[in-house]
């Protein structure tokens, strides 16, 4: 066997187990059940696909591959960049218990109540006092 | 031609090792039960198999004059991999109802909360 023969062997066992791997991401980000998870899969899938390209450019002595891996490093960065712009609340609020951010806010006033009620059951009467002023101020 | 060889099993050690990184993201991300366990798996991916393969051409190209656009590839995605990961993990915070279910009640201290500690200290100071 000559050392061309093996190294093409070797590419080839890489390449095909690449192929296997991009279609179980691919598999991952249809059934991901949130946003987040998509979007990872398809930046595991970009990752992957620039490992076949550079390996392509060695196997098939083309240098401009390279080139072709390096400009789709940076696009599939701006791709998730953008995405996560869309998705990410304007609004950094982590909500209470079992609400997002946005849901949180709109619930606020009743919460204060249920924490209110709450002071008053443990016998905690200056601390439901002084809240009890804050919620008039308000 | 011994030397060749080396050479050869040097770059297939490289090459394999990255596919089993590869192997093991993959593994993580379709296994995982969590959304934030998955991005750590893929981090793995990102960074560990990507310096594999790379390293592996670049054994396999010799000094060439592709060598520094290679070490750049390293090097962009070893920058843009944990960027993206954050951003992805802040979405999860932000807009994840489920998320206290997983992580326990203790773990999460909403904004208001946050308030109202900062209230506590500065009473305390007094």
């Amino acid at each position: 066997m000559t050392i061309e023969r093996a190294y093409f062997i070797l590419y080839m066992i890489v390449l095909c187990w690449f192929a296997v791997l991009i279609t179980a991401s691919l598999i991952r980000s249809i059934i991901g059940p949130r946003i987040t998870d998509r979007v990872l899969a398809i930046n595991m899938i970009g990752t992957m696909v620039i490992c076949c390209i550079s390996i392509l450019s060695v196997m098939q002595k083309e240098s401009y591959l390279v080139d072709v891996a390096l400009i789709y490093a940076m696009v599939s960065f701006v791709s998730v960049l953008i995405l996560v712009s869309v998705y990410l609340p304007a609004k950094k609020v982590r909500g209470e218990y079992g609400t997002d951010g946005n849901a949180g806010v709109g619930k606020a006033s009743t919460e204060s109540d249920a924490e209110l009620v709450k002071t008053i059951a443990d016998g905690d009467v200056e601390a439901s006092k002084t809240k009890a002023d804050r919620s008039k101020k308000k | 031609m011994t030397s060749q060889w080396i050479g050869f099993w040097v770059v297939a050690v490289c090459l394999l090792f990255g596919m089993l990184a590869f192997t093991a993201a993959v593994i993580g991300a379709n296994r995982f039960g969590f959304a934030m366990n998955r991005l750590h798996s893929a981090g793995i991916g990102d960074t560990l198999g990507v310096m594999c393969i790379v390293g592996g051409v670049l054994g396999a190209t010799g000094f060439h004059a592709d060598t520094l656009k290679l070490i750049l590839i390293i090097v962009f995605m070893w920058f843009t991999s944990p960027v993206s990961s954050h951003f992805l993990t802040q979405i999860e915070y932000y807009t994840n109802p489920e998320l206290y279910r997983i992580v326990g009640k203790g773990a999460i201290t909403s904004e208001k909360q946050k308030k109202q500690q900062k209230k506590q200290k500065n009473h305390s100071r007094k």
